[in-house]
């Protein structure tokens, strides 16, 4: 099973066509890359999946329109637009997709809020007010957010622009133990980490440049039409690594 | 020794304490409290023109057409946010907008203006009984509607993006938010004036937001603070002999600057 299929999907904004024409399937469960340059539409992407944005073509998500998909998906957005004046606790943030109605809180909303929480080592900040966490403490509850629906599809924006080594490690192996069950798009800009884990990558510069394994797409002509500069990559018959991936931040 | 419009004026002074802590910590949390005083314009531009509606068409109460104009400037502000606008600037360009029609229908309405006025400036110890009715009224159907849609309504305004991948319709929950205020604010503003609705609805929100952790406790603090700075409000004025409103505003101005020193 498919679970997303894009069909010439195209976005146009006031200003222009931020994707265009973009044609992709994939499988559920994988693991893929999406990279590209400043303003080559891979938020957007993103956006137009989950029926954020008005698009031209067609999204199938696990089979059904991006509206009716919307439930499935974890989405940890790139620069969170949160609100810090809220006084919020990390409970109350990590419990918001799930209790969104009067109904209120249930035992077992807290046994999986409680669960998440401690995937990414934040259990002991359970009652700490949200706004007074530090940059990467606060990126890892939203991402505990994420994973608190039980999504099929995870959806992340350039999740570790805020973390350390060790939670980017941590949360990278986290990912990897989602391999088998959740379809995962990731965009990042420093592949390096992921090239293990990684089932495919799509290049992507307003239009799908490439998309396939690490070890047909990564390589310095790609790099070179996808950031119109030259990127080295170092190659071995197990792996790659491109030189200065970090550096397109 | 209490007459009855100390009584009234206590009731009225619990019922504000609920909208401080319910729609006035939302705004706080909103980060838009400058919203309560553009919707109090909005309720003066409402009140003038359903003046001038009765004189020179048909009849029509100038509270109810108040509330409509302030819904709508509500909603205006509501929707100028969804398409991406600085609140702020939003409410600003209301405020214009509002204090234009106000001055040009108080200067069509002349000698009728005052009521325009009095409907916006009230006296929380002069309450009629009718007064405490649409209070008790408007406060009930407030805090129901709130009760319900409180969950949805924090997730919007904490965060509006991962509300909406989440499939929480961003803009109709702000919106029901923006018209709960307006409709607070000018249910207020008719019995205890638009000075006292500032000072309740956004300083004691304000102040327990630096006190306490979590929602729950921070709302129920800013109820606390607002009640007392309201009772505290009338008991003074007994003896003091000055406006209530403003003895309760300065007692919670004065919470607030003690909450400053923490931290
Ligand atoms: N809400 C919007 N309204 C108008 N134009 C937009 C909007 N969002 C993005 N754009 C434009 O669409 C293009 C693609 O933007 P997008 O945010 O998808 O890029 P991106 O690949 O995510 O970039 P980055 O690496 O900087 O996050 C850009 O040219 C941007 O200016
Ligand atoms: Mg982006």
């Amino acid at each position: 099973m498919n679970s997303i299929e894009l069909k010439n999907l195209t976005v146009r904004y006031r200003e222009g066509i931020a994707i265009e024409n973009i044609n992709l399937e994939i499988q559920h469960p994988s693991f893929v890359t999406i990279m590209g340059p400043n303003g080559a539409g891979k938020t957007t992407l993103l956006k137009a999946i989950m029926g954020m944005v008005p698009y031209e073509g067609e999204i199938k998500i696990m089979g059904k329109n991006p509206k009716e998909g919307k439930r499935v998906i974890g989405y940890l957005p790139q620069r969170e637009r949160i609100n810090t004046n809220v006084p919020v606790t990390v409970k109350d943030v990590v419990l918001m997709p799930l209790v969104s109605n009067v109904r209120g809180v249930k035992k077992e909303h807290v046994k999986k809020a409680k669960e998440v929480l401690k995937m990414v080592n934040m259990i002991d900040y359970w009652n700490r007010r949200f706004d007074a966490l530090s940059g990467g403490q606060q990126q890892r509850v939203l991402f505990a957010r994420t994973l608190v629906t039980d999504p099929d599809i995870l959806i992340l924006d350039e999740p570790f622009s805020a973390t350390d080594v060790k939670t980017k490690t941590s949360l990278i192996h986290l990912l990897h133990s989602f391999k088998n069950e959740k379809t995962i798009l990731i965009v990042i800009h420093d592949i390096n980490p992921l090239v293990e884990c990684t089932d495919y990558v799509l290049l992507l510069k307003k239009k799908v440049l490439g998309f396939g394994m690490v070890k047909d797409v990564i390589n310095e002509e790609n790099m070179e039409r996808l950031y119109g500069t030259r990127v080295p990559v170092i190659r071995t018959p197990e792996t790659c690594y491109v030189v200065g991936g970090d550096r397109h931040v | 020794m209490f007459d009855i419009l100390v009584i009234r004026g206590i009731i009225a002074m619990f019922l504000i304490a609920i909208v401080a802590a319910t729609i006035g910590s939302f705004s706080v949390f909103r980060g838009s409290t400058f919203f309560v005083s553009g919707i109090a314009h909005g309720a003066l531009a409402g009140a003038a023109l359903g003046i001038f509606i009765s004189l020179s068409f048909f009849p029509a109460d100038p509270l109810i057409v108040a509330i409509i104009f302030s819904v709508f400037v509500a909603l205006a502000i509501g929707y100028a946010s969804y398409k991406k606008e600085d609140v702020d600037i939003a409410i600003g360009v209301m405020f214009a907008f509002s204090m234009s029609i106000a001055v040009l229908f108080l200067s069509m309405i002349r000698e009728y203006a005052s009521v325009a006025w009095g409907l916006i400036i009230g006296d929380v110890l002069l309450l009629s009984e009718e007064d405490i009715n649409i209070l008790l009224i408007s406060v009930i159907t407030l805090l129901i509607v709130f009760i319900i849609f409180y969950r949805k309504m924090l997730y919007v305004i904490f965060d509006p993006e991962s509300a909406e991948a989440n499939g929480v319709h961003v803009l109709l929950y702000e919106s029901l938010l923006y018209v709960l205020i307006a409709v607070g604010v000018v249910a207020l503003l008719k019995c205890v004036g638009a000075i006292l609705v500032y000072a309740l609805l956004v300083v004691p929100a304000a102040a327990s937001r630096r006190i306490f952790q979590g929602m729950a406790t921070t709302i129920a603090g800013a109820f606390i603070i607002s009640l007392v700075s309201g009772l505290g409000g009338i008991w003074l004025s007994m003896y003091l002999n000055v406006a209530p409103s403003s003895l309760a505003g300065l007692i919670a101005a004065s919470i607030y600057a003690v909450t400053l020193t923490k931290k």
